[in-house]
């Protein structure tokens, strides 16, 4: 009985010129969206590697100089796109592509796309996860309303019941009908996702299928929860009015407000410095220390140095003493870093618990945040890449000021090194996380929205067990 | 509680036992005893708020008695749900179909709920003109047809489901006369098949017309009833005002 009702509502559904014009502007957005995310992704995975590559040639062919100043000299390292960057760019835009790494700094990531926008692009931007996070939910709102509502108000749902048929079973098979509807969006749109990962993958990332994999279940979660949400309030309600009244305001809520009052609210809860803050007080701390972390003393260095050497001066010295001191310079300058950004970056983390825990209001804040972490381009992920980062730059800093100690005892920076050190020291080798990683650290995302989708399918079971006939 | 005498001795297909509704002070309907047996139709008289679509209601199952029971083929519809529909048909005062389906797909739908099977698509078609729909209306989308096309469908779906019982909540209301004419005569059609009619109507000329028996409710009570046969049009309008006045 349940096959029947579900081929006629697919092909009432499909008869309806507005499903087939709301459908086709949907389907015709997600397809545009991913195509055009994907050619950007991949252009600029292509731009990145390039400079990449051109960073690292300008490294091996800076010529003679003394390795401190070739630490000075620095190297750009760029964050790659990953594999399914073009389905959700997250917060990429926000947080820069490229870094420049130098010695005694940590800098900001630098070529943040959102900078570059025109005024144009920022309201004409739309990525595939945006389409999918408010635009099919709105489908499935209107697909949906009447379901029941409607049943009600033409008189259809009293025939329909006075045939036998219960209401669970007509329910459920409006469910699998509208669903089978939406697979007709959706689907093709899914063959063209995994088709750009086939035919070229704009990046690296682990795993890109089984992540493509998860991406798609979480997105099927959440529009499965959005569906029985729309069952349980069609069967609740007394008119169909009321019910797209009611499903449009949870709309709202969910895709408008509830994002807003999530960033205005973790900020409120776990504040973080302006870019201006931030940087004043990692100079000031670098110029002066704080608390147990203090600046080496040039001095008190080079007489440790002597005591350690037995000799009584730096001519003595086997090792140059100023690479040693700028070395221990370098691990100052680390600990301060590590203190500011590790307090910035644990203030996003906290900022990051509040919109997961405020998804229990609004499941588009769960979809978001695993949409983002599965596409790879959210502040945990970015996190990941600049610790990457920073860690090679210590490398290459201890490297650089190692060498200088080791074969310049004389204690100048007349000694030089040429491409055989540049050459030796390796270009950052990096290694996006695993599945594995991504969802443990979704774990409470992951929860609230099985918790949506078990929810709403309850409510919508107990609301049309109740459902009155008319 | 008196159970009604099936005036042939016939199993009643349709009966009420002490059937009660109450919904809050207002009592719906009061200790109603009814039974139809197959072929008859029962035509309930009254006006608005009489008790009429309650007692329809109830034998549909859409609302609990207060007290009483309502049977259809000897099984209690609030304990036998999807048993008694499968012997029922329904229509009501308007019937109301899929737009976006033609009257076959319509029928076809309504048919395959009914839990009996298709008959098949052509057999489909046949009942449709049985039913006296134009044969080129069967395949157009329904949102063209007048109310008693409509009609015409909800009878082809009892007739397609093989019900052994009508219930009709003023199904000719709103009806011009030829088509309501049409309507009584398909009613007939059914009564000699054996189907069990009970008819909630307002029309005194089409119960006397159609209906075997008349039963006349008023306040939830059933007042009086009578068989058509017993009785002319004016006798039936008579009893009927007699019964309106304090």
């Amino acid at each position: 009985m349940t096959r029947h009702i579900i081929r006629k509502e697919f092909s009432d559904l499909v008869r309806d010129g507005r499903f087939r014009w709301c459908s086709l502007l949907v389907g015709a957005l997600l397809l545009v969206s991913l195509g055009h995310g994907w050619v950007q992704a991949r252009q600029a995975q292509q731009e990145r590697a390039a400079a990449q590559a051109t960073a690292r040639d300008h490294w091996e062919s800076q010529g003679e100089k003394n390795p401190h100043s070739a630490a000075h000299y620095g190297v750009y390292v760029f964050k790659p796109r990953l594999a399914l960057s073009f389905v959700d760019e997250g917060v990429d835009p926000y947080t820069g592509t490229s870094v420049w790494l130098e010695a005694h700094r940590q800098n900001d990531f630098l070529l943040r796309p959102a900078q570059d926008a025109t005024a144009a692009q920022r309201i004409g931007a739309l990525t595939a996860a945006q389409v999918l996070q408010h635009l099919v939910p709105l489908l499935i709102i209107l697909l949906t309303f009447g379901a029941l509502a409607g049943e009600r108000e033409n008189g259809t749902l009293r025939q329909l019941l006075a045939t036998g048929v219960g209401r669970r079973e007509l329910a459920w098979g409006k469910a699998l009908g509208i669903s089978g509807a939406l697979a007709l969006l959706l689907v093709p749109a899914a063959a063209v996702g995994a088709a750009a990962l086939v035919v070229g993958s704009p990046g690296p990332a682990a795993s890109p299928f089984a992540r493509g994999t998860v991406l798609a279940v979480v997105y099927l979660g959440y529009f499965g929860a959005f569906l029985a949400l729309s069952l349980a309030v069609s069967a609740w309600a007394r008119s169909g009015r009321t019910a797209l009244v009611v499903l449009l305001a949870v709309w709202v809520v969910n895709g408008l407000v509830a994002p807003r009052v999530a960033v205005d609210l973790s900020k409120w809860l776990h504040p973080t410095p302006s870019a201006f803050e931030f940087a004043r007080t990692v100079e000031r701390e670098m110029a002066t220390g704080v608390e147990d972390i203090l600046p080496p003393d040039r001095a008190a260095s080079t007489e440790r140095l002597l005591r350690e050497y037995g000799v009584e001066s730096v001519d003595e010295l086997p090792v140059n003493d100023v690479g040693v001191y700028l070395q221990e310079s370098e691990e100052f300058g680390n600990r301060i870093f590590d203190r500011n950004y590790g307090a910035l970056w644990d203030a996003f983390e906290r900022q990051g618990a509040v919109h997961e825990a405020l998804a229990v209001i609004a499941p588009l804040l769960a979809v978001r945040t695993l949409s983002m972490a599965l596409a790879g381009t959210d502040v945990e992920q970015h996190r990941h890449f600049a610790t990457a980062a920073e860690e090679y730059r210590r490398d290459v800093m201890r490297r650089m000021n190692g060498d200088m100690a080791a074969n310049s005892p004389s204690g100048d920076f007349s000694y030089t090194a040429g491409r055989e050190l540049w050459e030796a020291t390796p270009p950052l080798s990096y290694a996006a996380p695993t599945l594995g990683w991504v969802l443990g650290n979704r774990a409470l995302s992951l929860l609230v929205l099985g918790g949506w989708l078990v929810g709403t399918i309850l409510a919508a079971a107990a609301r049309v067990r109740r459902a009155e006939v008319g | 509680m008196q159970i009604p005498e099936s005036p042939n001795g016939r199993a009643p297909l349709l009966e009420a036992r002490g059937l009660s509704k109450r919904y809050g002070s207002t009592q719906a309907l009061d200790s109603l005893d009814l039974a139809i047996e197959p072929g008859e139709v029962y035509c309930l008289l009254g006006p608005n708020g009489a008790g009429k679509t309650t007692t329809i209601n109830l034998f549909l199952g859409f609302a609990a008695p207060t007290a009483g029971r309502a049977l259809i083929a000897g099984l209690d519809v609030s304990t036998h749900d999807r048993e008694t529909k499968e012997r029922i048909a329904y229509i009501p005062e308007q019937v109301m179909l899929y737009r976006n389906l033609s009257g076959l797909e319509n029928l076809e739908y309504f048919t395959a709920l009914g839990g009996k099977g298709s008959p098949g698509r052509e057999r489909l078609a046949e009942i449709l003109v049985e039913a006296g729909l134009e044969r080129d209306a069967v395949d157009r989308r329904v949102s063209g047809y007048s109310k008693g096309m409509r009609q015409k469908i909800g009878i082809a779906i009892s007739i397609a489901k093989e019900a052994d019982a009508l219930l009709l909540d003023e199904p000719t209301s709103g009806l011009d006369p030829k088509a309501s004419n049409e309507f009584s005569g398909l009613i007939e059609r059914l009564r000699k098949r054996d189907v069990a009619v009970l008819m909630a109507t307002h029309d005194l000329f089409r119960a006397k017309e159609t209906g075997t028996r008349v039963g006349i409710m008023r306040y939830g009570r059933l007042v009086t009833e009578m068989s058509t046969d017993e009785i002319g049009h004016a006798d039936l309008e008579r009893i009927y005002l007699e019964h309106m006045h304090d």
